[in-house]
């Protein structure tokens, strides 16, 4: 099965400020969306276990359908990442684990 | 699957509530909401419609605290085929309502009721409620089955009377419930479910079957009992239903009757809800849930599914805990729902799933969650496509709006009321941000697009364009930068297409384009400018500044420094203009139908405006309107017609838009993307509005074009003043500002105020006095101001002009009610009047100097006339200026102290000039007798300077020789030693090189030299420094006396002793007198020399005296001599008492007639350092000569 994972950093106030896609799947405009969707939701698990751990890495903490959803609050202040730098190393990790 | 379950639902008798006959449904909803408060009836309320048949079979029925409870399914429900398992799903009672005005024919209502009941074979209690019926239907004494009329009467009448009717309900419902309970402990039933195979059983399944039959029936009596509100009962049932459950492994029946255990146990504690409970609870509904699982069975699993079941156990579960301490297990649990979703067969179940799931994650406070199954909701029903499941698509999706921060403005404001009101635990911590992120703007843009997307083709399905417009209007708005060209296309034609579907003169609360911001609020043209008046002062302007500071209004220039706290007065019935900057950032024109200024106050009419954007542009654009009464005014935006619709644009939505696009939280500026500057934040001030002012106009009789002078140029300007206002001109003063305020000569107050009051629409026209000035240093102070201040751009255009501020009011209120009106008082106003002066070039003056001009004096005896006077030769005479209005040279006196001022102009203009020179004379030098002596003015004839020529003018320059040579002239530190004569004592102490300059100026002063070019030009040419510089360079010569004055006059009449004589320059006032003069040929004739000694030294000298015939030879000497003489011409020596004089007698013999000049003329012995210094004389030993000025003798031959 092709593994896409969606990967998005989200600062205070719950402003994205880094998304990338990354996988082998062929890219659907509405997966796309709905994976947004679905990360938008987990915010709110994320904001409670934030809360309750001191680790950065939560483990699965959402899932919708075959969606799972692996969080790392990562608090950055600041705005919107746009280095393209930052992308291409994103993806490059990325294409070690999956 | 079934919405909105909960564990206690399986306590809860069905009741279908079904309309008969015609109810409208507003009514309908009434009769409903009436029954719904009788939801729950207290056993206690029943004991009297109760009647014990047979030994009740609810042997613990708690009588005293329990009840039954409803479940009112309004139009009913069809029959369930799970009724069997739980009963709590059959409709075990039938209400019909029924509105008698509409249906008059009781029978027939009671035959369609019987009708409608046949469908619910379950009901064990059928009535028919008749609301309202006619006095004849409540005559009609026929006696029908279970219809029950309610007479009309008032509300609470009525509710008493259906809580009578609900409680017999109850009653005969317990009844019933006896009855099918004894029923079935003794014949026992058949009680099957889909999922019991509905093929011919074997024979041990039939063996299976029937053991199991014995499980179900006491899960079933169970249930009834659970129904009958004895849970105690219930729970002894439940729990030999379990065990023989169990016994037979019919896990369905198992996980049901435990259901109904745990339902038992929550009614019986009556809500109360403790830790033990709470896990008590748990531990069962897992068991249930994982029983349900169980049930599962392969191979009918494609036509029935115990699924549902283990979901709605679930939810229960999760509805029972939900809360927020428990979030992390309801979360758990409601995922483990949703996961269920995709087994499901029916897409309704799947919708109900995610119904209950996204409202049990909203009750945790999971708002985010709630809106992802929410929109899960709505893509379901968006897959139905009718039009009924696109409305609730539309209105799930609505709710969804708020989480993904794509709120339409209306509910947005409704739940910033509620936020207030309630302040939610959940709310608290996750919502607080929207005031930090603008609403519309939180960069899950994708998201938000999607959302307002599917709300759009909800709304467009739904038909309801108003709502597809609002969205339409959010998407176009808020992501234009995100959205195709074609695809702003397409939304700005959704958005026509809804309008054509909406009203003319719809609203929306939700703004779609232009974007709109403030561009700023022009002050009052100068013209109009208000003044706070100042009560207590009489010059009431003072100190207010007007409504923009100084006359150039920063504000309207866009300088950010001083917009904090603009206070804006507006006045009633006069037009205001406000500017407004719109932009169009997409792809397509667009067309702004109206636009107007939107004002709460309500005391403002706003002018509408159509616009035409094309595309990616923007406009500023004024919008204007009049005020209409007194109050303040509150601009918060414009309200907008376009798309067919009417807005309210916020001019701070979009003050916040901006705001964020600063900070790279909004995806982009619509103004910059349409190439607009970026503009500072414009705040909207406190606006005022006063009652009408009166309202003064000028106008410059002549034209408003500029006033062409020539330098120095003088000329009378009118000036109108019209009221223009609606009220009368009280108060007017006339003040000037700007540069150049010494131009304005004078401006004729008097006319002004003589005019006052001055009525509406009535006028006055002043006349002001102008003078050009001079160009050179005009030009460089404009230069100057320019550079001082960037924003006076209109005083660069008007120049170097001068202004005259008029300072007017109206009606002042009556002293007496000043302090109880202070806030109160109307403020006045000022109009600025530019007067518009363009200064030519015109004569220019080249250069100046003093010539001296040798005319001899006509030796006479009228020299003694001045020896009458007090001794004192300051002391003038009479003044002959008042006689003569043209220089003339005393023919005694000589020209000796005659200066002529030449000037010299040049004409560069392409007129003809003429000047006249006019000297003020004043007879005397000494400052402190100008009181007393009269001036005098000398005209002299014009002078003509035709276009590029050169003129000289001269000007004669007299009596302004100082009386005597004092060292302190050369030097202030040689003061003299108090020398005391009959003069004025201090007059020797002041005489200082000071006294010198200020002689100099007054000097100056006094001449003027005017000029006239044409019929209407005419001025003075400003010469005072050019005289100074020309005087400066000679004052010696010209102010200084001689130290030695000679004079001459005829003896012969034989005044003895004639006295002093003064024959000082400056005081030469003598007067003539002809007929003594005579002087004949062949005659001795006795004459003397005078010599003065005009300083403060004796002085001793060697004197000598000639006498020249016309041709200049000395007649006296010599072979050829023509003129004999008596006495010593020569070598007389002398010494003269300082200040004081000396006369020499001698006689000259004339043989020939003729003209002759006789000078005097001395060598100085031993001169002291004034003198020197007055002759120039470098050398110490030079001996000092001093001549007299020429005498003429005019000797007559004998006649």
């Amino acid at each position: 099965m092709a593994t896409t994972a969606c990967f998005i950093i989200v600062s205070r106030n719950d402003i994205p400020i880094y998304e990338a896609e990354v996988g082998s799947a062929a890219k659907r405009e509405d997966a796309a969306q709905l994976h947004q969707f679905v990360l938008h939701a987990a915010l709110d698990i994320v904001q409670d276990l934030a809360w309750t751990t001191s680790a950065m890495f939560l483990k699965a903490i959402d899932r919708f359908n075959d969606l799972v959803i692996l969080l790392n609050p990562l608090y950055l202040p600041g705005s919107r990442i746009a280095s393209s730098h930052f992308d291409t190393k994103v993806r490059a990790l990325a294409r070690k684990y999956l | 699957m079934e919405p909105d379950v909960s564990i206690e639902t399986s306590s809860m008798i069905r009741i279908a509530v079904l309309p008969i006959g015609d109810v409208p449904p507003s009514l309908l909803r009434d009769y409903h909401s009436m029954l719904l408060r009788h939801h729950t009836i207290p056993l206690s309320t029943i004991s009297s419609f109760y009647t014990e048949h047979q030994k009740s079979p609810f042997a613990h029925q708690p009588w005293d605290a329990g009840s039954l409870r409803f479940k009112f399914m309004l139009g009913g429900a069809p029959p369930s085929p799970w009724e069997d398992f739980q009963s709590h799903r059959k409709i075990l009672a039938v209400i019909g309502i029924c509105h008698c005005p509409s249906s008059p024919d009781l029978d027939l209502v009671s035959d369609q009721f019987n009708a409608a009941c046949k469908g619910y074979s379950s009901a064990l209690v059928e009535r028919c409620f008749a609301f309202w019926p006619s006095d004849s239907q409540l005559e009609d004494g026929k006696k029908r089955e279970n219809l029950v009329l309610f007479p009309p009467s008032d509300r609470s009448t009525q509710e008493f009377h259906l809580q009578t009717m609900m409680q017999d309900i109850a009653a005969s419902l317990l009844m019933e419930f006896e009855k099918w309970v004894l029923k079935a402990e003794s014949a026992g039933t058949i009680l099957k479910t889909p999922l019991d195979s509905q093929a011919t059983l074997s024979s041990e399944e039939v063996i299976k079957a029937k053991k199991r039959r014995l499980a179900r029936a006491q899960k079933t009596i169970g249930d009834y009992c659970l129904l009958a509100g004895s849970p105690v009962d219930a729970n002894a049932h439940y729990s030999t239903a379990l065990e023989l459950a169990r016994l037979t492994a019919d896990f369905f029946w198992y996980a049901g009757a435990l259901e109904g255990s745990v339902c038992a146990i929550l009614v019986d504690r009556m809500g109360q809800k403790d830790v033990s409970i709470e896990d008590e609870v748990r531990y069962r509904y897992n068991s249930v849930i994982v029983h349900y699982r169980k049930s599962f069975i392969q191979d009918n699993a494609q036509r029935v599914s115990p699924l549902t079941f283990e979901l709605e156990a679930i939810l229960k579960l999760a509805r029972f805990l939900c809360r927020r301490e428990l979030a992390k297990e309801v979360v758990e649990l409601l995922t483990n729902a949703a996961d269920g979703a995709k087994s499901l067969i029916d897409a309704s179940d799947r919708l109900i799933l995610y119904v209950e799931v996204a409202r049990l994650f909203g009750t945790l406070g999971y708002q985010r969650k709630a809106a992802f199954f929410s929109r899960q909701v709505a893509q379901l029903y968006l897959q139905q496509e009718n039009r009924l499941a696109a409305i609730s698509a539309m209105q799930v999706l609505a709710m969804t709006t708020k989480a993904y921060r794509v709120q339409s403005r209306v509910s947005a404001s409704r739940h910033s009321l509620s936020n207030e009101t309630e302040s939610g635990h959940a709310d608290s911590g996750k919502m607080h941000h929207q005031s930090v992120v603008s609403l519309f703007e939180s960069q899950w843009s994708t998201l938000q697009m999607v959302v307002l997307r599917e709300i759009l083709l909800s709304a467009v399905r739904a038909g309801d364009p108003l709502a597809a417009w609002s969205a339409a209007a959010r998407l176009l708005r808020s992501y234009y930068p995100l959205i195709t060209p074609a695809g702003q296309n397409g939304l700005a034609s959704a958005l026509t297409n809804s309008a054509e579907r909406l009203p003319s003169g719809t609203r929306c609360a939700d703004p779609a384009l232009p974007f709109i911001r403030l561009y700023s609020f022009p002050l009052h043209p100068s013209q109009m400018d208000i003044v706070k008046r100042n009560p207590g002062r009489e010059d009431w302007w003072a100190g207010s500044a007007p409504s923009g500071p100084f006359i150039y209004t920063p504000f309207s220039k866009g300088e950010p420094n001083d917009n904090n706290k603009q206070d804006l007065v507006w006045v009633v019935g006069e037009p205001i203009q406000v500017l407004v900057e719109l932009a169009n950032p997409c792809g397509f024109d667009l067309r702004v139908d109206s636009i107007y200024l939107s004002v709460q106050s309500g005391n403002f009419d706003s002018f509408p405006l159509s616009v035409d954007l094309p595309p990616n542009s923007s406009q500023v654009i004024t919008l204007s309107g009049i005020p209409t009464s007194v109050g303040p005014v509150v601009i918060p935006g414009c309200t907008v017609h376009c798309f067919g619709v009417i807005t309210e644009h916020l001019f701070r939505d979009v003050d916040n838009l901006l705001l964020g696009a600063t900070q790279g939280l909004v995806l982009s500026d619509p103004f910059r993307c349409c190439g607009s500057p970026r503009l500072r934040n414009v705040s909207v001030p406190n606006i005022s509005v006063v009652p009408p002012l009166p309202l003064l106009v000028s106008q410059v009789v002549g034209g408003d074009g500029a006033i062409v002078l020539y330098e120095g140029e003088i000329r009378d300007v009118w000036i109108k003043l019209a009221n223009a206002g609606t009220v009368p001109v009280e108060q007017a003063h006339i003040s000037l500002s700007g540069k150049n305020q010494d131009s304005v000569i004078s401006i004729a107050y008097e006319t002004l105020k003589s005019a006052l009051p001055l009525k509406p629409g009535s006028e006055v026209t002043i006349p002001v006095t102008l003078k050009a000035w001079r160009l050179g240093s005009g030009e460089t102070d404009a230069t100057a101001g320019k550079s001082a201040s960037g924003s006076m751009v209109r005083n660069v255009k008007d120049g170097n002009s001068p202004s005259l501020l008029i300072h007017y009011a109206g009606i002042f209120w009556p002293v007496g009610d000043l302090e109880t009106n202070k806030s109160s008082v109307p403020p006045g106003r000022r109009l600025v009047v530019p007067l518009q002066v363009c200064v030519m070039q015109g004569l220019s003056f080249v250069k100046a100097r003093l010539l001296s001009m040798e005319i001899p004096a006509h030796v006479g005896e009228s020299l003694s006339s001045l020896a009458n006077g007090d001794g004192n030769p300051l002391d003038e005479a009479v003044g002959y200026g008042q006689r003569d209005r043209l220089v003339k040279i005393d023919p005694f006196r000589g020209s000796w102290g005659l200066r002529f001022l030449e000037l010299e102009l040049s004409n560069p203009t392409d007129v003809v000039f003429e000047i006249s020179v006019s000297v003020q004379l004043e007879k005397s030098s000494n400052e402190e007798n100008l009181s007393v002596n009269c001036a005098a003015e000398y005209g002299y004839p014009k002078t003509r300077i035709d276009r590029d020529y050169f003129a000289r003018v001269l000007i004669p320059l007299e009596h302004f020789k100082l009386p005597f040579l004092d060292d302190s002239i050369f030097s202030k530190d040689l003061q003299s030693d108090g020398y005391t004569g009959s003069r004025n004592p201090s007059f020797s102490e002041r005489n200082t090189k000071a006294e010198l300059n200020a002689s100099i100026k007054n000097l100056i002063s006094r001449i003027k030299v005017r000029w006239q070019s044409g019929r209407n030009s005419s001025g003075e040419l400003n010469i005072k420094d050019a005289i100074q510089a020309a005087l400066q360079s000679s004052v010696m010569d010209v102010l200084l006396p001689d130290p030695l004055t000679f004079g001459f006059r005829l003896a012969r009449n034989g005044y003895g002793s004639p006295g002093k004589l003064d024959v000082k320059e400056s005081d030469t006032s003598i007067q003539a007198s002809a007929s003594k003069n005579t002087v004949i040929a062949h005659d001795m004739t006795p004459m003397e020399v005078l010599v003065r000694n005009n300083t403060k030294e004796t002085i001793k000298m060697n004197l000598s005296v000639t006498c020249r015939d016309v041709a200049g030879k000395n007649c006296v000497e010599g072979t050829k001599a023509t003129v004999l003489w008596a006495g010593v011409l020569s070598g007389i020596t002398m010494e003269v008492p300082p200040l004081e004089e000396i006369k020499h007698c001698f006689s000259l013999y004339f043989l020939v007639p003729g003209e002759y000049t006789l000078v005097a003329a001395a060598v100085i012995d031993d001169a002291n350092d004034v003198l020197r210094a007055r002759a120039k004389s470098d050398l110490p030993d030079e001996p000092i000569f001093c001549r007299g000025p020429p005498f003429h003798v005019r000797v007559h031959g004998n006649a």
